[in-house]
């Protein structure tokens, strides 16, 4: 069972992340990441939106 | 001009149930103790950290190297917090013999002890002096944030004193990027105690959860002040029948209507509640709880080191929220509700989860009042301060 972490102090809230993975990663009123869960989702595609990040601020924690 | 005296001794009034033990006016001899005694000896008598996580001190000593440098943190970042200060000022003696009894013990390279007021740090120098110790007393700058042990310790090290993105704790790299045994000043003065007295007379006092005693800093009732408590100790008994509900753990902690509560951090758990740093406060009656909130919320929005958006962002939407709702004007409490549930645990360190806890709480355990300005009624008392947000360093 993994989980998607985020560094907040390097997260920006470009949003690329919700764009790219809508079915586990949505936004708050200030544009920043709320994680839902993994479960079903393509693990390509987090790994996408993982490396899309322009700040490096997500990853992947088991 | 006039040159301010900032030696003004401002320590608050120290009270104490029962006999005094850190607070007693007798000098204690503590005697050297190895590693593992002092391992031992906590685990027997449970001893938790007094910095506000309530951590198994035995668990942190053994996980230090051997060398380890030792971090004393009276920084007392929390401005409602007067119990370190006053440990510092009236008892320097026993926190700096438990830097040293720790310090031998690790067999340690470097002992600081960091302190942000010149009153505390003069006292402990004189200490330091007379004990003959190689202990640095150093004095930093900064707010409540700057008080979490990875701040403190990234601004020891001459860097942004500001929490880190990805938590190290400080047994693996702290101090000069060394294993350092890190606590809260209160801490070394119950292993300088216990050390002195033996963990089964340690544990004379106390419960059987938590033995000894707690240091509590009291505000809003007849006696204000910094008090030591025995555990087990009824809280209705320590503040004379609070009126209302009562913060526990200060502005990162919870406000309960509960009137059975107990003193000891393992049956508050029990109950979801921390007693942080040991600020306990009741409002009186002729202020306003939703501003005495509000002013604190609006203070914890200020304290953000802005590291993260939904603590940067979050908080003082949610403050203003709170400044709106107390003067009775209309506010979405839906869109509050969200934001509340939005901000809490997002961030790299306890203060945006922390914050929502004691706004959360209050607003709750005040939830005749909420109403009352939800429905633009507001309740006509001023708000008077109550919870102290400046103090004098």
């Amino acid at each position: 069972m993994s989980a998607l972490r985020i560094d907040w102090t390097r997260c920006d809230g470009h949003g690329l992340c919700a764009r790219l993975l809508p079915e586990a990663i949505g936004l708050d009123e200030w544009g920043f990441p709320l994680i839902g869960e993994l479960d079903g989702v393509d693990p390509s595609a987090v790994r996408t939106a993982i490396a899309s990040c322009p700040r490096l601020a997500l990853r992947l924690e088991r | 001009m006039t040159t301010l005296d900032l030696r003004v001794d401002d320590t608050p009034p120290l009270f104490t149930v029962a006999e005094p033990r850190l607070l007693a006016n007798r000098p204690t001899a503590v005697p050297p103790r190895d590693l593992r005694w002092l391992v031992d000896a906590a685990a027997q008598v449970r001893l938790l950290g007094r910095g506000g996580a309530a951590f198994p001190v035995a668990t942190k000593l053994a996980a230090v190297r051997r060398g380890a440098r030792v971090l004393v943190n009276g920084s007392e970042g929390e401005p409602a917090s007067w119990k370190d200060r006053a440990l510092m000022r009236r008892q320097p003696d026993l926190v700096v013999a438990g830097a040293a009894l720790v310090g031998a013990a690790l067999r340690s390279r470097r002992m600081v002890i960091a302190v942000t007021d010149a009153l505390s740090a003069a006292a402990l120098r004189g200490a330091v002096r007379r004990q003959g110790a190689a202990i640095e007393v150093q004095e930093v700058e900064h707010g409540f944030v700057g008080g979490e042990i990875n701040a403190l310790i990234n601004g020891l090290n001459r860097r942004t004193p500001t929490p880190d993105g990805i938590r190290v704790l400080p047994h693996e790299r702290g101090l000069d990027g060394r294993s350092t045994y890190a606590s809260n000043v209160e801490t070394f003065a119950q292993l300088a105690l216990l050390a002195a007295l033996g963990p089964d007379a340690y544990a004379a006092t106390g419960t059987a959860d938590e033995p000894g005693t707690s240091l509590l800093t009291i505000h809003g009732t007849q006696s204000d002040g910094v008090i030591e408590v025995p555990h087990g100790s009824e809280l209705r008994h320590v503040l004379g029948i609070p009126p209302g509900p009562v913060l526990l753990g200060g502005y990162h902690g919870t406000w309960t209507a509960r009137e059975d509560l107990i003193v000891d951090r393992v049956r508050l758990r029990r109950e979801h509640i921390g007693l942080g740093a040991g600020v306990v406060a009741v409002l009186p009656e002729d202020t306003c709880p939703v501003g005495e909130i509000a002013r604190v919320g609006r203070w914890l929005a200020d304290q953000s080191a802005r590291q993260c958006g939904p603590c940067t962002f979050g908080l003082p939407a949610i403050a203003a929220d709170l400044e709106r709702l107390r003067a009775g004007d209309v506010i979405d409490a839906g869109r509050l509700r969200t934001r509340l549930g939005q901000v809490t645990g997002r961030g790299a360190c306890h203060h945006p989860t922390g914050a929502i806890r004691f706004i959360g709480s209050g607003l709750t355990a005040f939830d005749a009042d909420v109403r009352r300005h939800l429905a633009g009624r507001s309740c006509g008392r001023p708000t008077r301060a109550v919870l102290p947000l400046g103090w004098s360093r």
